[in-house]
């Protein structure tokens, strides 16, 4: 801690104290009934999948073996050639990766790529942490496996989503990233990048991918 | 040599400093901009429109007075024990390998900076936006110190390649017409002309993916530090935040010291009402969560990791039990989008980085009551800021106290004084304010000559009339109606 003209200090004075607090301070409890939205964990994928849409976030429900299909259908519908992956057991056992080799696309593993890289890729397809059915959100978190810029840089992000993966509330989210705190980061994804900059025009597509599409599995 | 190279950079940020001129004058700036009516219906269009979504989204939560009663309480906790807290995101933002530097004043929170990116040999600095970073104009001076660097938030972009100042600290060009962007686009890509929102997007879009690919800083700011695990929490729409925290070897995040929060499980508390009350939607797209370096094996996200925590007059605001609870802020911008006042007027016009009802407090408490001594005065006070505060910061309370400040430390001019002691003097008598009010209408009814508006007043009332008119005073006062009843 690097803390040359002692704003510490300054701080504690300010507070009229001046000695550090000998037990942490106990903050406000927080009440479940004022900040929960979804109280019930009957039906996540179906409340994940309404919120989704609301945000613009693309759903497709089916069942795991119709996914390689599917999968393969959509991405040829959106003329992509080339595609990066995370290194993830899931896919893997899915078959999503090999259904997608098979198919002719390009497929980049993370563990053999760089960020440069995923510049020049047309999407991804990723498994999610978690999803938020309060939002419709998709979370992604980083590790060696799942870079940060896999969700990020390539202009179409596919998701595939799991009813397990579902949490009801954003407070069970925050609970169970508490409780696994070993991440570096985690980004709560809730919609295709856009601005309303320009006159509150909305704007589809600025930094983030211009199209993100979840493949719900039953 | 570095020493050396150093100095000289230093001097050159002094310099950029004392060029900095403050010439605000109030009247003058708001007077201007009211009088601009394309200005006021860009504005009042975006504003009104938030302001709207705000009202409808809140409705969702289960009772969303007395969520923000809990986010103001948890925040104002958070002010009341920040020695602490602050304490504890040191050491957690330690344990996971960043550098935590505290600044005490603006000027130390650039040279730290300055120094990181000198001593990291970095060259390309990408930028997003931030309040803190606007407040001590930290592109101006990395600029000037010879580092590229690129606002990356859409908006942001746009003033800096206009050199202009945003106006709004959510939406931050507000006050611009697509047209002058497409001009601007035009003369600074030297490509065709094109107002089309969208494909002004793709071109920034297209440029600064470009710039993303080389940079080897990211700069963030911080709506929430979680204490408990010294996580930072980024909020956005378009990706650039994710960007900073991604792409580059170093990432710098520059925080006020008021903005933690003590546990995670506060976010769910805090992202339910920001995004709400900043643009009307339940979440922002982007909401990141983060802190320091890339864990072993991971192939993106910084290799070294600073957080700057920025005092710059925030203590002083602390130290004040009265004034402290401004300091829960969350910049949410529903204030500036409720205020009738900055819906006139735009945020030029407070001639700082933080307008509208906040800013009219922030700004005075941050530089002093005497520069910016009118900004209190920027209120009807109907109250509608307290309204839509979602950390329920008093503001039109505050603003009164700021106007006693400003009368007990005389800092009023001498002859504003005078007035008000005659005036004061004069309601004191009965016949002293009967006469006045009697001399007062018959003169302003003469001058109205049968009109019922009048357009001027005489001096000190001319500045009232000069961006509106005034009702020509009854035939009959109230109390000669009351006696005649
Ligand atoms: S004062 Fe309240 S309403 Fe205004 S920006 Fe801050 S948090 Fe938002």
């Amino acid at each position: 801690m690097n803390d040359p003209s002692n704003v510490l200090g300054k701080v504690r004075r300010s507070l009229g104290r001046t000695a550090p607090l000998t037990r942490a301070p106990v903050p406000p409890s927080l009440s479940e009934p004022l900040i929960r939205l979804v109280l019930s964990d009957i039906g996540l994928p179906q409340l994940f999948e309404k919120k989704a849409l609301e945000n613009k976030i693309g759903v497709t429900p089916l069942r795991v073996d119709d996914l390689a299909a599917e999968l393969v259908a959509f991405l040829h519908s959106k003329h992509v050639k080339t595609v990066a992956v995370p290194k993830s057991a899931f896919l893997d056992r899915i078959g999503a990766v090999d259904a997608l080799r098979a198919a002719g696309f390009v497929v980049s593993t993370w563990d053999e790529m760089t960020v440069d890289d995923m510049y020049d890729v047309d999407a991804s397809v990723t498994d999610v942490w978690k999803a938020v059915a309060e939002t419709g959100s998709l979370v992604v978190r980083a590790s060696p496996e799942h870079g940060r810029c896999l969700s990020l840089i390539p202009p179409l992000h596919v998701a595939i989503v799991e009813p397990k993966n579902c949490v009801a509330d954003l407070i069970d989210l925050f609970e169970t990233a508490t409780a696994s705190g070993d991440a570096s980061a985690f980004t709560i994804i809730t919609g295709p990048s856009k601005t309303s900059d320009i006159e509150m025009n909305l704007v589809i597509g600025v930094h983030g991918p211009e199209k993100v599409h979840v493949f719900l599995l039953a | 040599m570095l020493s050396f190279v150093q100095t000289a950079l230093q001097k050159r940020v002094d310099d950029f400093h004392a060029h900095e001129r403050i010439d605000f004058d109030f009247h003058r700036s708001s007077v201007a901009s009211s009088g601009n009516e394309r200005l006021k219906r860009a504005i009042d269009n975006a504003v009104l429109r938030s302001d709207r979504g705000r009202s409808l989204k809140l409705l969702e939560l289960p009772d969303s007075d007395k969520l923000r009663d809990l986010a103001g309480e948890i925040k104002q906790h958070t002010l009341d024990h920040l020695d602490y807290y602050l304490e504890q995101t040191a050491i957690n933002v330690e344990k996971r390998g960043g550098q935590v530097h505290f600044a005490s004043t603006g000027a130390e929170a650039k040279k730290i900076i300055l120094d990181i990116v000198h001593k990291a040999n970095c060259h390309n600095v990408i930028k997003s936006k931030s309040m803190v970073s606007e407040e001590i104009e930290l592109a101006h001076v990395m600029e000037a110190a010879g580092i590229n660097v690129i606002e990356t938030d859409l908006g942001e972009f746009i003033v800096q390649i206009d050199h202009d100042k945003p106006s709004h600290i959510v939406t931050p060009i507000i006050h611009k017409d697509k047209e002058s962007i497409a001009e601007l686009f035009s003369n600074y890509f030297g490509t065709p002309y094109n107002c089309d929102p969208d494909a002004l997007t793709k071109q920034a879009r297209e440029y600064l993916r470009d710039v993303f690919r080389k940079a080897d800083l990211g700069m963030t700011g911080g709506n929430f530090i979680v204490a408990e695990t010294g996580d930072i929490c980024c909020v956005e729409n378009e990706g650039n935040v994710r960007q900073s925290m991604t792409t580059p070897r170093v990432l710098i995040s520059l925080i006020g010291i008021e903005k933690l929060v003590p546990r995670m499980a506060d976010l769910s508390v805090m992202l339910k009402l920001l995004a709400r009350s900043a643009t009307g939607q339940s979440m922002t797209v982007y909401s990141s969560i983060f802190s320091g370096v890339r864990k072993a094996g991971e192939r993106d996200g910084p290799d070294e990791f600073h957080l700057v925590l920025m005092d710059n007059g925030r203590t002083e605001i602390l130290a004040s039990e009265e004034y402290r609870e401004t300091l829960r802020c969350i910049r949410c911008g529903a204030c500036l989008n409720a205020c009738p006042i900055y819906r006139k007027i735009g945020g030029h016009s407070y001639g700082s980085v933080y307008p509208g009802p906040i800013g009219a407090l922030l700004t005075p408490m941050f530089q002093g009551l005497g520069e910016y001594k009118d900004l209190p005065n920027a209120s009807s006070l109907c109250g509608a800021c307290y309204e839509a505060c979602p950390v329920k910061i008093n503001i039109p309370k505050h603003l009164i106290s700021l106007r006693r400040d400003i009368v007990d430390q005389k800092i009023s001019s001498p002859i504003e004084r005078i007035i008000y002691r005659i005036w004061a003097w004069t309601y004191m008598a009965t016949w002293r304010y009967k006469l006045i009010s009697f001399g007062q209408k018959t003169v302003l009814r003469l001058q109205a000559g049968g009109s019922s508006w009048l357009k001027r007043l005489p001096p000190p009332g001319s500045g009232w009339t000069q961006v509106r008119d005034m009702p020509t005073p009854a035939a009959k006062t109230f109390r000669e109606m009351w006696n005649a009843k």
